[in-house]
């Protein structure tokens, strides 16, 4: 077999210089995808429980209610149950370091004199001994910075670092530097230590907590003291092993992860188009070399193993170029995925790190079992090249029996699967398993197409002739022998045009679906921030950048002229049934007149108006999803008071977070959650008012001392746009490679069909064809196999992207997308189509052109 | 009509050099019917590829229709080819997609005529060669015999002055073969067009008024 691979197949490769690396370079294009897709996946793992353990220290239990915080009390609470040992309780966040873009600092508030029992904060210098700590604490501006953030920034001890907090900005004096170990190494170096109560007054958690660490005594268990700490808390706030809070803030990327899995069943499913197309096409070029094979005495199975090996060995070297590929992929990859958790979760360090071996088996174990399943087909059908072969002067081509062919009954099977599993899935139980069936059934349709390509292209190309001679111009022969030449080998066009179908279908799906989440996000954001200015302190677009403000400023925006309504909104995160959701809040009495609630069930003003009168809360369609709330429903939220039950008063649609949020109004929030923190100003104006001043009034009366992004509706709905289109870097990857492997199909099958036609195309040059009119019939087939291809894969992208937006989001999500078509995507894709697949002719156009007329005459 | 004078073709391969003519001198005058022969590998296709300028001689000057072939551009020795020259191929050589009427009219469309006169030019060739029933057949659908007649149909559609047939009867029954060598006959006397047609066979070489014979490339005798 070796030998045979050496001697036959090697030199085959060789001889087919660009197709065997084209092919390799699609092959590795699909698994660098993969790669890449799985290095990301764990790099998001290992960041966020890193940070989580990193910051847990020694802390076998966290006690936590999330953003909404905890009562100081339960710090006492805590101390005194049986079984627990050691307690630090702590305040934490993110403030940004003041006039440094981009910069911030995670505080985490302690109490230095107990906090070293949970953790080992390590001093540079001489250590810091307990006068030290008296002193630091003594001073209500002290902080402690890591070495890398003061050297990168220049401080040294004793300096001043100014920080936005939630009272504007504030001066810390730097009275201590920390190694970079433990705690501290988590967000890359930029962590600093406060005392607690100065932490709290930053936060505006002033006698809160955030979370309390603890040990267990020796001889009781973790699990006693949880049940037991659970019992003495009644609800008020959660115990969980630091891990457990690592997967809860880890599954808020659930729905980011699906989608990149999605995204690699995409590239593997191109990859299979891929080793198809070749080894058909190798196939048709070697059916004489196989007939003389088999004169010569190869068996049926030599030959079948010889051209699946081929086949393995060009996808195993393609995989391990792709591994590499993938790596690289990955580390710029992790950049922009970085910046779309930055934005939409947390701030958190990706790091990229080596492939493990499991990834590398899974990408290579992927990409050979594509190859093995892809190269199946061809090489039975090589099985029926007869050892007569080599003396028939006839063309061989694998049979098509169009309506009876194996492929179209494979269609029409796949055609019929595949509703079915469509219909099935919302049936199932789970929202990723409703996902995985539904998303099956859709490949299974798209594979159906891929199957009927062979058909569709028979009768296509009798009519397309036809049509095109209507055009200006065009020769009767040229049209017809391009069409002839399709129609006579189905099979050959029909796996390009599969492979097209199946490319398209995956670009036109990602960009129907970007449009949809474009045109629907865009049409909420005017039904829900009706307002003219919005000052944020960055809740809803800055993520971990946001710094919670105090009330303060209302009155004086209030007083501004041109102003009619202020309106005060909070964001805080919380946990619902031990998983997380968001809290969101505003004054339903006092904006009710100028505000508008996008709602999926209920009406909108009814809704404001019993929320203002205090009768309950709003759920979001994500929240009714992942709980199954109805309207009527009693849901109990763990709040700083306790447990509270609020009566669901509807459902509003809220694209701002998939994971769950409540509406209530802003009275109840500072109720319960005893809490007068703001995260936005919605202020709407007057008829008449002057925005662009009044804009220009708040930055200098508010500017200097808080951080605040003051944005009109208008630029609100830009960076709405600009967080959406980050979100969907990693999916342009797909829409290159299917693009790239298009495009190669199309040489690929060209080169086999001009290999195919040489004495055709001798006989014509010999009858007085000219070197153009060559050109152009290669060019035409070419054309038309992108006409077909293009539209076919619009048709297939559309069924698939109506179903990805409206199904599968609303699975992973829970959000309800407006599906809006993108026509210029559509009409872009087939004539973008036609014109590649036009140049993608031409160099096989130009190679059969300029092949001497001896040489063609005599290829037989 | 055609002239060489000390034509010689080359090939290379790898390392070597392969010689397919050494040197040939010959006249055909306008109006002949000469068969050329030789064993495999004298040199006989190469010389009717050269004349027909589907190839280019290495060296030597060759006369073809007054117009020295050898120093043509691509595309005006394919326009050359197309009006002055018809060929006749041993394996047919028709366009399995296109009917009889089709073929014939093929050489008239890559001149961008119109379909009708292609049409009218296609059944009078059609009828010349007898045919005329199997107009709007496709060549599997024909016997051996009437595929060439087809391709001597397509061959004549300019009229051109000469005509190149490359084993015309090497696959057909002798019974075929000999109709098709009437007919051949039949266009030479009646239009006066001078054929050269290369052949092994010494019963069709009998139909040729001159015998070239070729060897190693050279003309080796002629009668």
């Amino acid at each position: 077999m070796l030998r045979l691979l050496n001697t036959i197949s090697w030199r085959h490769l060789r001889h087919h210089r660009l197709r065997t690396f084209l092919t390799f370079l699609g092959m590795a294009l699909g698994v660098a995808v993969i790669v890449a897709i799985a290095l990301v996946n764990r790099a998001l793992t290992t960041s966020f429980q890193s940070t989580i353990e990193q910051i847990a220290g020694k802390a076998v239990l966290q006690v936590s209610n999330s953003e909404s915080g905890m009562d100081e009390r339960v710090l006492a609470l805590v101390r005194d149950t049986d079984g627990v040992l050691d307690v630090a309780a702590a305040v934490d966040g993110f403030l940004p370091v003041s006039g440094e873009r981009g910069e911030r600092l995670y505080i985490y508030g302690v109490d230095l004199l107990t906090d070293f029992t949970m953790r080992e904060h390590q001093f540079a210098g001489d250590g810091f001994a307990f006068d030290q700590a008296l002193d630091f604490i003594a001073q209500a501006d002290s902080i402690a910075v890591t070495e890398s953030f003061a050297r990168r920034r220049g401080l040294a001890a004793g300096s001043t670092v100014v920080l936005n907090t939630s009272r504007g900005k504030q001066s810390y004096v730097i009275r201590a530097l920390l190694k970079e170990e433990g705690t501290a190494r988590v967000f890359g170096g930029n962590f600093a230590l406060m005392d607690m109560p100065v932490a709290q007054l930053a936060f505006g958690k002033e006698g809160k907590l955030d979370i309390v660490d603890l040990t267990v005594e020796t001889g009781s268990t973790v699990e006693t003291v949880q049940a037991r700490l659970r019992q003495r808390l009644a609800g008020a706030a959660e115990v969980e092993r630091p891990k457990k809070r690592g997967e809860q803030i880890e599954s808020l990327l659930t729905s980011f992860r699906v989608g990149l899995f999605f995204v690699s069943l995409i590239a593997l499913f191109v990859g299979f188009f891929l080793i198809y197309n070749t080894v058909a096409v190798s196939i048709v070029q070697r059916k004489r070399e196989i007939g003389t094979l088999r004169c010569l005495g190869m068996r049926r199975a030599e030959l079948l193993r010889l051209i699946v090996a081929e086949a393995l060995i060009l996808a195993l070297v393609g995989a391990l170029i792709g591994c590499l590929l993938g790596w690289l992929l990955a580390q710029g990859a992790l950049v922009a995925v970085g910046q779309t958790v930055r934005n939409l979760f947390s701030s958190i360090g990706l790091s990229g790190s080596g492939l493990s071996a499991r990834e590398l088996v899974i990408a290579l174990a992927s990409a050979i079992g594509v190859a093995l399943l892809a190269a199946l087909h061809p090489a039975i059908e090589a099985l029926a090249i007869s050892p007569l072969e080599n003396a028939r002067q006839a063309v061989w081509r694998p049979v098509f029996a169009a309506k009876k062919s194996w492929a179209t009954r494979l269609g029409v099977l796949c055609l019929s699967i595949a509703p079915l599993l469509v219909v099935l899935a919302p049936h199932l139980t789970g929202a990723v398993r409703q996902f995985s069936v539904g998303v099956i059934g859709m490949l299974i349709f798209l594979l159906g197409l891929a199957f009927f390509a062979p058909l569709i292209v028979r009768y296509a190309a009798q009519w397309l002739w036809r049509w095109t001679l209507a055009l200006p111009g065009v020769s009767w022969v040229e049209t017809r022998l391009a069409a002839d030449s399709l129609r006579r080998n189905p099979l050959r066009s029909g796996i390009t045009v599969a492979t097209m179908i199946i490319s398209l279908a995956a670009i036109f799906t990602i960009a129907a679906f970007v449009n949809s989440v474009r045109g629907s996000l865009l049409a909420w954001v005017d039904q829900m921030v009706t307002a003219d200015i919005i000052i944020s302190s960055g809740a809803r677009t800055a993520g971990p950048r946001n710094v919670s403000l105090h009330e303060e400023p209302a009155a004086g925006l209030r007083a501004l002229p041109g102003v009619k309504i202020v309106d005060l909104y909070r964001l805080v995160r919380a946990n619902y049934q031990g998983r997380p959701i968001v809290v969101e809040s505003f004054s339903a009495a006092l904006s009710a007149p100028v505000r508008t609630l996008p709602m999926a069930q209920g009406d909108g003003a009814r809704v404001l108006r019993e929320m203002a009168q205090g009768k309950g809360a709003v759920v979001s369609e994500s929240f009714q999803t992942r709980f199954g709330a109805q309207v009527g429903d009693k849901i109990e939220l763990v709040t700083p008071s306790g447990p509270v039950s609020f009566t669901v008063l509807g459902i509003y649609i809220d694209y701002s977070s998939d994971i769950g949020s409540v509406l209530i109004d802003r009275a109840l929030y500072k109720k319960y959650w005893r809490d007068e923190l703001v995260d936005a100003f919605d202020l709407w104006l007057e008829p008449g008012a002057d925005m662009a001043a009044l804009v220009q009034q708040i930055k200098a009366g508010y500017g200097d001392q808080y951080q605040l992004f003051i944005s009109t509706h208008r630029e609100l709905k830009d960076a709405v746009l600009r967080i959406m289109e980050q979100s969907f870097v990693v999916n342009y990857a797909v829409e290159i490679v299917a693009l790239v492997v298009a495009i190669f199909s199309v040489i690929n099958t060209l080169l086999a069909s001009i290999l195919d036609r040489s004495r055709e195309i001798g006989v014509l040059r010999a009858i007085g064809a000219t070197q153009s009119q060559v050109r152009r019939i290669i060019v035409m087939e070419a054309g038309w196999m992108g006409l077909i291809g293009g539209l076919l894969g619009l048709l297939a992208g559309s069924v698939m992207a109506y179903h990805h937006v409206v199904y599968n989001t609303k699975l992973l999500t829970g959000w309800t997308f407006q599906f809006y078509y993108p026509y210029d995507v559509a009409a872009l894709v087939v004539s973008a189509t036609v014109v590649l697949c036009l140049l993608a002719g031409y160099g096989p156009a130009k190679k059969a052109a300029a092949t001497p007329v001896v040489t063609a005459i005599g290829y037989e | 009509m055609i002239r060489c004078t000390d034509v010689c073709k080359f090939y290379q391969q790898g390392d070597n050099r392969i010689t397919a003519l050494a040197g040939v001198t010959l006249e055909i005058p306008q109006g002949a019917f000469t068969a050329v022969m030789g064993q495999s590998g004298s040199g006989k296709s190469t010389l009717l590829h050269l004349i027909g300028g589907l190839d280019r001689p290495t060296s030597g000057e060759l006369l073809v229709d007054n117009r020295l072939i050898g120093q043509m551009s691509d595309d005006q020795v394919t326009l050359f080819r197309r009006s002055r020259i018809g060929f006749i191929f041993q394996f047919f050589n028709l366009l399995p997609t296109l009917t009889a009427a089709e073929n014939i009219a093929l050489p008239f469309v890559l001149d961008g005529r119109g379909k009708a006169e292609a049409d009218a030019r296609a059944a009078a060739l059609l009828a010349k060669v007898g045919l005329e029933h199997r107009r709007q057949h496709l060549p599997e659908e024909l016997s051996g015999g009437e595929i060439q007649r087809v391709a001597i149909a397509r061959a004549l559609a300019f009229n051109p002055p000469i005509l190149l047939a490359d084993e015309p009867t090497g696959n057909l029954d002798s019974k075929n073969g000999l109709a098709i060598l009437d007919l051949l006959r039949q266009v030479n006397r009646q239009d006066g067009c001078t054929i050269v047609m290369v052949t092994h066979s010494e019963e069709a070489a009998g139909y040729a008024e001159r015998r070239i014979y070729l060897r190693d490339g050279r003309v080796e005798k002629e009668e």
